[in-house]
């Protein structure tokens, strides 16, 4: 027994397109992150979260994964380094990991990592959320066709044998 | 110097030896000048007998003897010729020394002949009586009987001041040193039992010697007036004292202060008149003598008063408007006697003793508040005191998490309900907020001199803009108003809301159009909708008469997700399409737990009739479909319903005799339609389970949310980012928590509420602090 009576509400001015040069793009990236961080608060998974470093900045977030349990990186817990460039969403944020990782996929030693959604797979449509759920993943079910760290993938096959 | 000539001559005798001519001839001529003024014009030494005679007579009638003993026979002739005598040899003042002398033997203890230490005898026989007795009465006699040592040895007046004088002197001094330290309490009970007598009349048991008209002259006699003086003013202060607890206690209802003047008047001047007014000669002499003590005594009455009233202050602030009259005498009390800071404290301390703990009711607290905050303007209309005394209780209520609503709920005024906060005569005015002093003004005054620091002079006087003032902003008044009023329109059925439309509008004057437009809407939509049913109605019939209320405009809801079953859900698609096509532009969304419905249920051997709230209804609606069914799988039926609320509905049916629960065991709780009335049911546990049921129904929750589960409700979402932010940057600062919780949206809380949150969540054990940064627990 609800109605949402439009006429009542007041309605936002429709917003002058004319005039939107570079402050009104920082401003929509600025929305669309509170967005999606609001989102990522609110959607409570499981062994993943992120956060902005500071209330300065809110480009520069900070994020952890938890292996997922029944993995190696079962029980371990990651840091990892988001920086959304200025274009955000239409190129994709710049993620590193933090906590030194032995992982296939992953540079040990400056924790860039090798996932395609990352790359050239990127669409507007992801967001932080989808990107930590695809890490996430990526720790238990790596993909040894693009190795960044080839000790690791080595021991992978073998482990798989 | 009569006593140095006394010994001169064996003096002189030693020194002639070596003395020169010429101090012998001084000493003879001092010597014959000596013999000379005693023996007089005399013929040889017949002068000197005639003095030694008159000395020896005058002597034997100085000498103080024994009150018992027989009075001697004087010849005034020769006792006259016998003083004149001494007179002209200049003799008196030896006659004086030697007189006085006697007198200590008689009253000391000292031993002079028969009549030795009379008085000191006495004394002791009634000193030691009223110790036996503690009677004031012994006491007054002992005066009376030294008050007649006193005539019996007085010297005549005749024999002039200087006598008279030093016999008053020595006679006072040495009474004095032979009464014990006894005497004083015993005389004070004597000085209480004749103000007694003048305060409350005399008694058959008011003995004899108090009322004796003789023992204040007495007293003044004897010196004890003097001397114990204090001890007189202090029995007239006790007896005030005495006098105003026992009429003034706990009635507040008259006034008592010009009572008590007038008994002050009445009965304890004429008594004031024995001791302060001695010797007045005319009643204008007499007022002048009692100007400076009368004052003083008065003062004490006010003081007194005003100590009692002070300790009964909050009682008295409970019973107002009943005690107003004790507040104008404490007003005036306070005129007088300076005591504003100890009634501060007393307030203070009882309200903090009585009114401001957990057991306390809201409400309560509320009404006594208002009390004070009319009390204390009889007392003190610039406030100051109020001021003082509310900073506690404003504080207080500040902590309270169902002030608001209590304040909410006695604006509302109900009008059946007398127990508003708000007088109805008070004429309803705009919320006052505190004003910058206009110094232009030409009646500004100054501060109250005891004003605090935070004081305002021109703060908001009437009873609910103080109410108001309470909280920072009013704000979270008109939200919790808004709550208040969405439950009160959902709860009338008969369609009319002229008493929530009455009280808009007075809450409207008070706190200003602009920010009751919300409540405005509400009301309008409780019309509209009637509009609107009475439109679907003429279009085609239904039998459902829907509220529609506009979402932006209404406080939220408690959330419930029942889906209507059979023909219930079919009744609101109908009226759903009708709706739309009056408003096409509008969309319903049922919020069907809401409401209640009238149902009919034609069973095969009977006809049952109930009005049921909505998921009854729906549950019921599903046994037409199949005649058993678990409990798991109706609520899969009707969507999100919390089990126990299932199963009370279901329960309600079952008082009804409608179902029968047939449980094998709990997880599995099935019920069965009784299309039949099973043979084995009685009639008695039917009824008694109804009733419980019924109340069962009344202590359901309201279906608007309140301030306070909105405030939970959105604290919820903001401790998701707490966690976010203190998982992934470590722990952190309040300040910083503060800072970073701007990214959540519509967060418009303060540091001091985020850290009772904290604090909060800390005791649930879900974070923890250390040097002021807080980390998550893991």
């Amino acid at each position: 027994m609800e109605q949402i009576t439009t006429s009542l509400v007041a309605r936002p001015a429709p917003k002058s397109a004319v005039s939107g040069s570079g402050g009104d793009v920082t401003g929509s990236v600025t929305k669309r992150l509170s967005n999606e961080l609001m989102t990522l608060m609110m959607s409570s998974s499981p062994g993943i979260s992120a956060f902005p470093k500071s209330d300065a900045n809110l480009f520069e977030w900070v994020g952890t994964i938890e292996g997922a349990v029944g993995t190696y990186y079962g029980g371990m817990s990651f840091k990892i380094a988001i920086h959304f460039p200025p274009n955000y969403p239409y190129v994709p944020p710049v993620i590193k990991f933090e906590s030194p990782c032995f992982h296939p996929n992953v540079d040990i030693g400056s924790g860039a990592i090798c996932l395609d959604i990352l790359q050239d797979k990127w669409s507007a449509v992801y967001s932080v959320q989808t990107i930590l759920l695809s890490l996430q993943s990526l720790l238990g079910e790596p993909n040894n066709a693009s190795p960044l760290n080839t000790d690791a993938s080595n021991l992978w096959e073998v482990s798989r044998m | 110097m009569q006593m140095r000539s006394h010994g001169f001559p064996c003096f002189v005798v030693e020194i002639i030896m070596a003395a020169s001519e010429a101090l012998r001839n001084q000493v003879a001529a001092k010597w014959q000048d000596s013999f000379n003024r005693l023996n007089r014009t005399g013929v040889g030494i017949s002068g000197l007998m005639e003095f030694s005679k008159a000395w020896a007579v005058a002597a034997e009638f100085l000498r103080p003897r024994d009150l018992g003993a027989p009075p001697k026979d004087f010849n005034t002739h020769e006792i006259r010729s016998a003083f004149d005598v001494l007179m002209q040899c200049r003799m008196l003042p030896m006659l004086l020394e030697s007189f006085v002398a006697c007198l200590d033997m008689s009253i000391c203890q000292r031993i002079c002949g028969r009549n030795q230490h009379l008085i000191t005898d006495d004394v002791t026989r009634f000193m030691t009586e009223y110790d036996a007795s503690g009677d004031p009465d012994v006491i007054g006699r002992l005066v009376l009987r030294l008050a007649d040592w006193y005539f019996a040895w007085a010297p005549g007046g005749e024999l002039g001041q200087t006598i008279s004088s030093a016999y008053i002197v020595n006679f006072q001094t040495h009474v004095f040193s032979v009464l014990p330290a006894a005497f004083a309490a015993g005389f004070k009970r004597l000085l209480a039992a004749t103000l007694a007598l003048f305060t409350e009349g005399a008694t058959p048991g008011v003995p004899a010697s108090v009322q004796d008209s003789r023992l204040w002259p007495s007293f003044e006699l004897l010196g004890l007036a003097d001397r114990y003086e204090s001890l007189i003013a202090s029995v007239c202060y006790e007896h005030i004292e005495t006098h105003v607890l026992e009429t003034c206690a706990g009635k507040w209802d008259e006034p008592m202060l010009s009572r008590l003047r007038e008994w002050m008047a009445e009965k304890v001047v004429p008594w004031m008149l024995l001791p302060y007014a001695r010797g007045a000669k005319t009643a204008e002499e007499a007022r002048t003598m009692l100007q400076g003590v009368g004052s003083r005594f008065d003062f004490h009455v006010c003081k007194t008063l005003c100590d009692l009233r002070t300790k009964e202050m909050f009682d008295i602030v409970i019973d107002y408007p009943d005690s107003t009259h004790a507040l104008h005498d404490l007003k005036e009390c306070l005129q007088r006697v300076d005591q504003r800071t100890q009634l501060v404290r007393a307030l203070r301390k009882s309200n903090k003793k009585r009114l401001l703990h957990p057991g306390a009711d809201t409400k309560d607290i509320l009404t006594q508040y208002v009390s004070l905050i009319r009390c204390l303007r009889v007392i003190d209309p610039p406030g100051v005191l109020l001021f003082k005394v509310a900073d506690p209780i404003r504080r207080y209520l500040r902590d309270r998490p169902d002030t608001i609503r209590c304040i909410v709920a006695s604006l509302v005024v109900d009008g059946e309900s007398g127990d508003s906060l708000v007088d109805d005569d008070e004429p309803i005015q705009p919320l006052q907020s505190a004003q910058v002093d206009d110094y232009t003004d030409p009646n500004w005054e100054p501060e109250p001199i005891d004003a605090g620091p935070d004081f305002r002079a021109n703060k908001p006087s009437d009873v609910v803009s103080t109410l108001v003032s309470i909280y920072d902003s009013k704000d979270l008044f008109v939200k919790e108003l808004q709550v208040l009023l969405a439950q009160r329109l959902l709860a009338v059925t008969d369609g009319n809301y002229e008493k929530e439309r009455r009280n808009l509008e007075i809450l409207k004057i008070r706190f200003g159009e602009a920010p009751l437009q919300v409540c405005e809407v509400m009301l309008k939509d409780m019309t509209d909708s009637k509009r609107i049913d009475q439109h679907v109605q003429s279009q085609s019939s239904s039998v459902m008469h829907p509220t529609i209320i506009s979402r932006h405009f209404w406080p939220k809801f408690q959330s419930s997700k029942i889906q209507m079953p059979g023909q219930l859900h079919e009744i609101q698609e109908a009226y759903a399409r009708e709706f739309m096509t009056f408003k096409p532009d509008k969309k319903l969304r049922w919020l069907s737990h809401l409401g209640s419905i009238r149902l009919e249920i034609e069973l095969q051997d009977r006809t049952v009739g109930a009005d049921v709230p909505p998921l009854e209804a729906a549950f019921i609606e599903l046994f037409s479909e199949q005649d058993v069914w678990t409990l798991n799988d109706l609520i899969a039926r009707v969507g999100t319903v919390e089990r126990s609320a299932a199963l009370k509905a279901l329960l309600a049916w079952v008082d009804r005799g409608v179902l029968r629960e047939e449980t094998e065991d709990v997880d599995m709780q099935r019920f069965r339609l009784l299309e039949r009335v099973p043979e084995d049911a009685g009639a008695g546990p039917v009824g008694i389970t109804t009733a419980g049921s019924r109340t069962a129904l009344a202590e359901e929750e309201p279906a608007v949310l309140t301030v306070q589960q909105q405030q939970a409700e959105q604290m919820k979402v903001y401790w998701k980012f707490i966690e976010g932010m203190l998982t992934n940057l470590g722990g952190l600062p309040i300040d910083r928590i503060q800072t970073m919780l701007k990214f959540a949206q519509g967060y418009d809380r303060t540091v001091d509420q985020l850290g009772a949150f904290m604090d909060a969540a800390r005791r649930e054990g879900l974070v923890s602090v250390k040097d002021g940064i807080w980390r998550l627990n893991r």
